[in-house]
């Protein structure tokens, strides 16, 4: 049984993100993987032993208090030390860092991602396409941050934003290092790009994945890929 | 006294009502426009000498307006935008008209300087949920907004549903207030105390924070009312404002305060609703269905134009439906559906939808601009 914590939802649930975790286990299923989703709140502890931990896009207050739990109790740090795959969004991104800004203050983040993330002069909304080399496909999805991200040497990006901003620098978006992966992509981001469900899902078990095949998701997946590109 | 440059500027934007009427729009918005071009300080002297009531919240603007309106009218002629032109130009159309009374909805983010540029006798505030995050950004930004202004405000007396944890901070350091709870409800996006920021904790549908941040009543002045739906309660805030300006109270069906409308298209009767964002979206699917049900999803300016938020709507409800979804973002919504486990069939405009639809009643829950296109 693969398992699914969906973090925080309460409070990390502004922008939509608590439907990855609906997506991983759909896209599992398709695969013939058991998988069950535990919603995990502010006041419970966190399992150490699950698959897949999730993270998702906050207003300021709901951030904070997030992370004031994550470093209280220590456990997703614990979790991905063991191998466990982690995508966080947005504010969940900025949150695994080292440290980010919130109004004047630099907060320390869990430091599970090499970087560090400045306020930026503008907020950046809309849709965002991003080439993703590394893994052959490309990303849509929608953003809606203030936040620029800075990237250290210990992580790489996540690919070449070709429409909206990303981090806001360099002109990419995302981090990963090995299981760990960072986004501004909302959509959510799982949803629009199912490859990335299952690139996620194989980390998770550690073994390719024999994909089953759905058309509408397909679908789906290419309509955003093209307006992408012409609107 | 009438400046010369408003006289101007009302005349010339009559015409232009009429002009826009000529051209089949609604005429509420270009003369507006035009009104505050030409005198910027339109609003606030047209709305000298009128007893100004203003209403605001995420969702039932438009309906509790026109509730409030019908209910003013009784005392007397009252000025009021009808169509749900709710930004500047559309507060502004609206005072041209002569009346003792001005009862007028406003958009959630220009709230603040009408109420400056108004003076309001009343603010009806509904309720305050996610919507159009790609403008608003976040709720307690608007929230915020409103409580700087609340506070200022030291005339106006403030209604307010308290049961809404962003409504209770909003009204907290404001001079006259009037808290209504209808005895409590959750609300999605209420994990988080707005006034302080600590983790906001919930007795089933009652909060209080350890700032003092509560809907209960036994800790302050409340006007307790029975629970209901969103219509329900709109329409007894709407009877509370009456209340406070002499009116007597008037009986309101859900129909009428809950954007649904009906219409025949050939040999079918569709049974519209308004639906434009989780809040809204839920209260609808709580509603009763006929077996077709079309779903319409656009996402343009005014719809939102970031899809995500249809993943924090369960539709779990329309399982075993004959559910047909359109629109330009419909294939948004049919993925999502999908992977909640209902099947839908996925068309691109409403007329190719009802064509699909097997029985002679079918229920339409559609997004803001479809909404207009297919009904007004």
């Amino acid at each position: 049984m693969l398992e699914i914590v969906r973090i925080h939802n309460e409070l990390l649930g502004t922008y939509g993100d608590r439907g990855n975790a609906e997506v991983l286990k759909y896209r599992a299923a398709l695969s013939g993987i058991e998988s069950r989703i535990s919603d995990i709140s502010y006041l419970d502890p966190l399992p150490t032993q699950a698959d897949i931990y999730l993270l998702g896009g906050a207003e300021d207050a709901a951030q904070l208090l997030s992370l004031s739990a994550l470093k209280r109790d220590g456990e997703l740090t614990q979790a991905v030390e063991k191998g466990a795959v982690l995508l966080a969004v947005c504010a969940g991104f900025q949150i695994i860092g080292r440290t980010y800004t919130s109004g004047d203050e630099e907060i320390e983040g869990l430091g599970l991602l090499d970087v560090v993330t400045n306020p930026g002069s503008r907020r950046l909304v809309g849709e965002i396409v991003i080439d993703c080399e590394l893994f052959n496909f490309q990303l849509t999805g929608f953003e809606n941050h203030s936040g620029v991200t800075t990237l250290g040497k210990e992580v790489t990006p996540f690919g070449t934003v070709v429409r909206g901003n990303g981090n806001g620098i360099n002109g990419v978006d995302g981090a990963m290092n090995g299981n760990i992966f960072g986004t501004y992509l909302h959509g959510p981001v799982l949803a629009r790009n199912p490859e990335f469900a299952d690139l996620l899902l194989e980390r998770a078990i550690g073994s390719k994945i024999s994909y089953g095949e759905d058309a509408l998701a397909n679908r789906y997946a290419s309509w955003h890929r093209n307006t992408g590109k012409n609107d | 006294m009438v400046r010369p440059r408003l006289a101007i500027a009302t005349a010339l934007a009559r015409s232009a009502s009429w002009a826009s009427r000529l051209l089949g729009n609604n005429g509420e918005t270009l003369p507006g426009r035009i009104l505050l071009r030409i005198e910027p300080e339109a609003i606030a002297l047209l709305a000298r000498g009128k007893k100004v009531i203003l209403v605001s919240g995420t969702n039932g603007k438009t309906s509790t307006t026109k509730a409030v309106a019908k209910i003013v009218r009784q005392l007397g002629e009252v000025a009021t935008s009808g169509s749900g032109s709710n930004l500047s130009w559309g507060a502004a159309n609206a005072l041209m008209a002569k009346a003792p009374y001005a009862v007028l909805e406003i958009d959630e983010l220009h709230l603040s300087h009408i109420i400056a540029e108004t003076d309001p006798a009343i603010v009806l505030l509904l309720n305050l949920t996610r919507d159009q995050l790609h403008r608003m950004h976040e709720v307690k930004r608007v929230a915020d907004r409103w409580h700087a202004e609340c506070t200022e405000a030291t005339d106006t007396l403030f209604v307010a549903d308290i049961d809404d944890p962003f409504l209770n901070y909003a009204i907290a350091n404001a001079k006259k207030v009037l808290k209504v709870s209808f005895g409590g409800r959750t609300h999605p996006d209420g994990a988080v105390c707005p006034k302080c920021g600590s983790y906001l904790h919930w007795d089933e549908e009652k909060y209080s924070c350890t700032c003092g941040l509560t809907n209960n009543s036994t800790d302050q002045p409340v006007r307790l009312c029975e629970k209901g739906s969103a219509a329900f309660r709109n329409a007894t805030l709407a009877n509370i404002v009456g209340e406070v300006l002499g009116a007597k109270p008037l009986a309101f069906t859900d129909g009428e305060l809950e954007r649904t409308v009906t219409k025949t298209f050939g040999s079918k009767i569709a049974h519209f609703r308004l639906t434009k964002n989780p809040a809204s979206w839920t209260e609808a699917l709580k509603a009763k269905h006929f077996t077709d049900v079309i779903l319409v999803l656009n996402a343009r300016e005014v719809d939102g134009i970031d899809t995500s938020w249809l993943w924090d709507v369960s539709f779990i409800s329309l399982a075993g439906k004959r559910v047909i979804v359109c629109g330009e973002r419909g294939i948004d919504l049919a993925y999502r559906l999908h992977v909640e486990g209902i099947e839908s069939q996925l068309v691109e405009t409403f007329a190719a939808a009802i064509l699909l639809t097997k029985d002679n009643e079918v229920s339409v829950l559609t997004a803001y601009t479809a909404f207009f296109e297919l009904v007004m």
